[in-house]
């Protein structure tokens, strides 16, 4: 090829490989006997290259025969130069390639085919994953609430079937009777006993259904409260009903904290109903509360009674826990579970704390 | 990664008024390399690599944002801030010449002078407008490359090894030059070829030279007058060159040109 790429020369080999006679080919530039593509990277690539390096080497490159159709090529070209480095031509050898190009495109197919298989497994594999994690979630959340659902069919079936029969042999006496005597205002006062009873469980059990399908326990905050006396009116109660506990109590109160009352005194009721309940009957129950200068809140309930073991800790907070042995079996399990859910939606936690002197139900709620 | 190691930015020249070299589709900045030595005396020059060409910051390379042009120009503007760059001038080679007449839309004061070598707002023809390539001879280029049939990018690399005849070039140039990453090639063909700048042409507002070569495939003679005929002002001067890269067949006579116009 002369320096400004026309063809100079031609071999005969090469006239017949294209089907084209010499004198339609001198003259022409090596890209017109190429086709489009390879035109256009010819200039892009390959002109740039042969003038940055003086030649190049086993390009692929599509020529276009007489008849039209594509011949592959694999090219070598060189330049000469003069001595003072000005392009007398360039050489260009060409290598049939039709079966090496067949051979290297099956290789791109199977290439192409091998990354389109590896994908689509990796495409199944991750599908499988994502599926399984599904089935396994879904597993896991019927157990759980099939698990609950057991449990509240039982809390049911025995604890508000309990009062409500009591309710309805009252009635059914009063019915029989068709009279007042002296025994109706006792039978009244009992029936009175089952409905509070009743309307206790029903808080609780709605307490359960808030804190698990509803977004927990709302908290109405008031600082205005003291929370002495939130402590002391609860404390008040239990005593009456117990009228033959001792419960001393310690208060070291050094600021207003911002809780809501009437869910403490709720918690605080289940910690020192538990207390009388299970603790020794004849030892004291201590009630310690402190509020530092910042505000951060301690409070525990501490009885004597045999420890509980290490490994039924955790359980004690799960709904619908009962301790293994009961003498008066009349909650359904739900109180330290609403407790430990009062706790956390004031931030804070209940512990427990037992040896073989004391259980201790410790809670913490950090400063607001 | 900085601006200046993404695009793989360097600067020569003792000049006031900097001068931006910006290559084109197929190789890197080398392309420049019998050019830019010339300017040195009386400019600052700034050579540099388009992402994904080159020695630059591979992993840059956003598909979404050079899937036009305009990504393309945004880099030449974020360089030109980077270094301060006002009144300068941008010789643009191929889609370059594009790229740097949409940086100095986006910029305005940034570019006083352009010299496009080789631009083609289309490559395509449409109705009346002659781009030099049927839809369907582009269609052809761009499935070759996904073919991978030309060989070109996994051919490349052995035939760049070692180049005992031209010593001058230096090693980091044999093992680099016109290599590129397929992917990457493949997506910055289909923007190039399938890009279509007309309508900016009329905003330039910098003074433009356009440098035509003859026997140019890829960006003929009609399509560099109808870049002159477009862009207010501008003047066009036909090469003795022929084929599209003139900056490395006749980097005298481009040197020359370019002499004259800034």
């Amino acid at each position: 090829m002369w320096p400004d790429g026309r063809i100079a020369k031609v071999n005969a080999t090469l006239c017949d490989w294209l089907g084209r006679p010499r004198e339609a080919i001198l003259g022409k530039r090596l890209r017109d006997l190429l086709n489009v593509a390879g035109s256009i990277f010819y200039e892009t690539h390959f002109a740039p290259m042969l003038r940055m390096q003086g030649y190049f080497h086993e390009v692929a490159l599509d020529m276009v025969r007489a008849d039209g159709s594509i011949m592959p090529v694999l090219a070598n070209a060189a330049e000469r130069r003069d001595t003072s480095g000005e392009l007398l031509f360039t050489r260009l050898t060409l290598f049939k390639a039709t079966e090496r190009r067949q051979y290297e495109r099956d290789l791109v197919e199977a290439r192409a085919a091998e990354r389109d298989a590896r994908r689509q497994l990796e495409d199944m594999v991750m599908s499988l994953q994502a599926g399984m994690a599904e089935q396994v979630a879904i597993v896991m959340e019927e157990k759980h609430n099939s698990e609950l659902k057991e449990q509240f069919v039982a809390v049911l079936g025995h604890d508000l079937r309990n009062p409500l029969a009591a309710i309805d042999a009252g009635l059914g006496k009063i019915l029989r009777d068709q009279q007042w005597t002296d025994r109706t205002p006792v039978i009244l006062n009992l029936m009175k006993n089952s409905v509070s009873r009743m309307s206790a469980l029903i808080d609780n059990v709605l307490d359960l259904a808030r804190s698990r399908l509803g977004g927990g326990i709302l908290l109405n905050r008031d600082e205005a409260r003291s929370l002495q006396s939130t402590l002391e009116m609860v404390i008040a109660e239990i005593q009456a009903a117990n009228p033959d506990r001792t419960i001393s109590t310690r208060f070291q109160i050094a600021r207003t904290v911002r809780i809501d009352h009437d869910r403490i005194a709720q918690l605080f009721s289940n910690l020192l109903g538990n207390a009388v309940t299970h603790g020794a009957p004849d030892k004291d129950i201590a009630v310690d509360c402190t509020v530092d200068d910042a505000g951060n809140l301690s409070l525990s309930v501490a009885n004597a009674g045999d420890p509980i073991p290490q490994e039924m800790v955790p359980l004690l907070f799960q709904p619908f826990h009962r301790g293994q042995v009961r003498s008066n079996a009349h909650g359904l399990g739900l109180g330290l579970y609403i407790a430990s859910e009062i706790a956390q939606a004031h931030g804070g936690r209940i512990d427990v704390e037992s040896d073989q002197n004391e259980i201790r139900f410790i809670l913490r709620l950090p400063a607001q | 990664m900085s601006i200046i190691q993404r695009n793989n930015v360097t600067l020569n020249g003792t000049g006031g008024t900097a001068m931006v070299f910006a290559h084109g589709f197929g190789c890197d900045r080398n392309m420049w390399r019998f050019i830019e030595p010339h300017f040195r005396n009386d400019f600052r020059t700034v050579l540099f690599d388009h992402v994904g060409a080159g020695r630059s910051d591979l992993s840059a390379y956003d598909p979404e944002k050079y899937s036009s042009l305009d990504g393309y120009a945004a880099d030449v503007v974020e360089i030109g801030q980077e270094l301060g760059i006002e009144k300068a001038v941008f010789v643009g080679h191929s889609v370059s010449a594009m790229i740097g007449a949409l940086a100095s839309i986006r910029a305005p004061g940034m570019f006083d002078k352009l010299v496009m070598i080789g631009p083609s707002p289309r490559y395509i023809d449409d109705g009346e407008y002659s781009g030099g390539f049927s839809a369907a001879q582009i269609e052809e280029l761009l499935t070759s490359l996904d073919d991978n049939h030309m060989g070109w990018s996994a051919a490349m690399a052995p035939a760049i090894m070692g180049n005992p005849d031209r010593p001058e070039l230096g090693e980091e140039l044999t093992n680099s030059f016109c290599r590129t990453d397929p992917e990457i090639a493949k997506q910055f063909a289909r923007v190039t070829f399938m890009s279509d700048n007309r309508a900016d042409l009329s905003k330039v507002e910098a003074q433009t030279l356009i440098l035509q070569c003859s026997n140019d495939i890829i960006a003929a003679e009609h399509v560099g007058e109808y870049v002159h005929n477009a862009i207010p002002g501008s003047q066009i001067r036909y090469l003795q060159a022929s084929g599209h890269c003139p900056n490395l067949s006749a980097p005298e006579e481009v040197t020359l040109a370019m002499r004259d116009f800034v």
